[in-house]
C-alpha cells in the first residue's frame, strides 16, 4: 500500500487487516527507534562488545528477567516490523503470482523458524556459568 | 513530490536499509540463540567474530539502523501531521543533521572498542 497520508491510507486500504498493518508499522516503528537504539547504546556503544563479551556475560544477560522481556518484545516487534516490510517489498518487485506466493513461504517459513528458535533461547533455556 | 529528488532518494534507501536489516536480524537472533549450545560453541563462535571485519559490518549496521530510525520517524511525521508532506525535504535534511549528531558519537565508540586494545 503506497499511501502517503493517514487519511489516502485509511481510503486506500484493501481491507481492515490492510489497514492494521499500516498502523502497526508506525506503532511499531517509534516504540523499535528506542528499543533498537537503547539495545544498540547497552549492547555495542558503552559497552565493549570487542573485548567483554564471553558466555558468562551471556548467562548473567539470558538469566535477566528484565532482559529476557525487553529483548522478546524487541525480538517480535523487529521481525513483524521487518517482516511486513519485506511483503510490501516482494508485492512491489515480484509481478509473477506464483513466484511472489513461492518466495512469502520461503521467507515466513525462515522468519518463523528464527524467532522460534529465538524464543526458546529466551524463555526455555537454564544457563550455567562456567566454573 | 518525488521526480528523483530527496524524496525518492529517502526513499530506496529506507528500503534497502530495511532489507539489510532484517537480513542482518536473522543472523543475529540465530547467533545469540546459539548460546545454548553452551560455552565451548559460544566462545569458539566469538574467537571466530573476532576478526575486525565482523567489527567493522556491525558498525554498518548500526548505520543502517540509525537512518532506518531516523528517516521512520520523518515518514510518521509525513503521515500523521498537516505539514510533514509540504516540508518533507527539509525533514530529510533534519534526518541528516541528527544522523551526524548521534551517529558521530556511536562511530566513534564502537570503532574503538573493534580497533582499541580494551579495558
Amino acid at each position: 500500500m503506497r499511501a502517503r497520508r493517514f487519511e489516502e491510507a485509511k481510503r486506500l486500504a484493501s481491507s481492515n487487516l490492510e489497514l492494521a498493518w499500516w498502523i502497526f508499522m508506525r506503532v511499531s516503528g517509534v516504540l523499535l527507534v528506542f528499543l533498537v537504539l537503547g539495545h544498540l547504546f547497552t549492547r555495542a556503544v558503552i559497552f565493549d562488545f570487542h573485548h567483554d563479551l564471553n558466555y558468562d556475560h551471556m548467562v548473567k544477560v539470558m538469566n535477566s528477567v528484565t532482559w529476557k522481556f525487553y529483548n522478546w518484545l524487541l525480538l517480535f516487534l523487529s521481525i513483524l516490523h521487518g517482516t511486513n516490510g519485506l511483503r510490501y517489498i516482494i508485492d512491489d518487485y515480484i509481478a509473477s503470482g506464483r513466484a511472489r506466493a513461492w518466495v512469502k513461504i520461503l521467507v515466513y517459513t525462515f522468519v518463523f523458524l528464527v524467532t522460534v528458535f529465538g524464543t526458546l533461547a529466551l524463555w526455555g533455556w537454564n544457563y550455567q556459568p562456567m566454573e | 513530490m518525488y521526480r528523483g529528488r530527496e524524496g525518492q532518494w529517502a526513499f530506496v534507501l529506507h528500503r534497502i536499509s530495511g532489507v539489510a536489516i532484517i537480513l542482518f536480524l536473522t543472523l543475529h537472533v540465530t547467533e545469540i540463540s546459539s548460546s545454548m549450545f553452551g560455552p565451548k560453541w559460544f566462545n569458539a563462535l566469538l574467537e571466530f567474530e573476532a576478526n575486525p571485519i565482523f567489527g567493522l559490518g556491525l558498525v554498518g549496521v548500526a548505520a543502517l539502523v540509525l537512518y532506518h530510525a531516523l528517516n521512520g520517524l520523518r515518514i510518521i511525521l509525513m503521515d500523521f501531521t498537516s505539514w510533514g508532506v509540504k516540508y518533507q525535504r527539509q525533514l530529510w535534511y533534519g534526518v541528516w543533521a541528527l544522523y551526524v549528531v548521534i551517529g558521530f558519537p556511536m562511530l566513534f565508540a564502537m570503532l574503538g572498542h573493534v580497533f582499541g586494545g580494551g579495558e
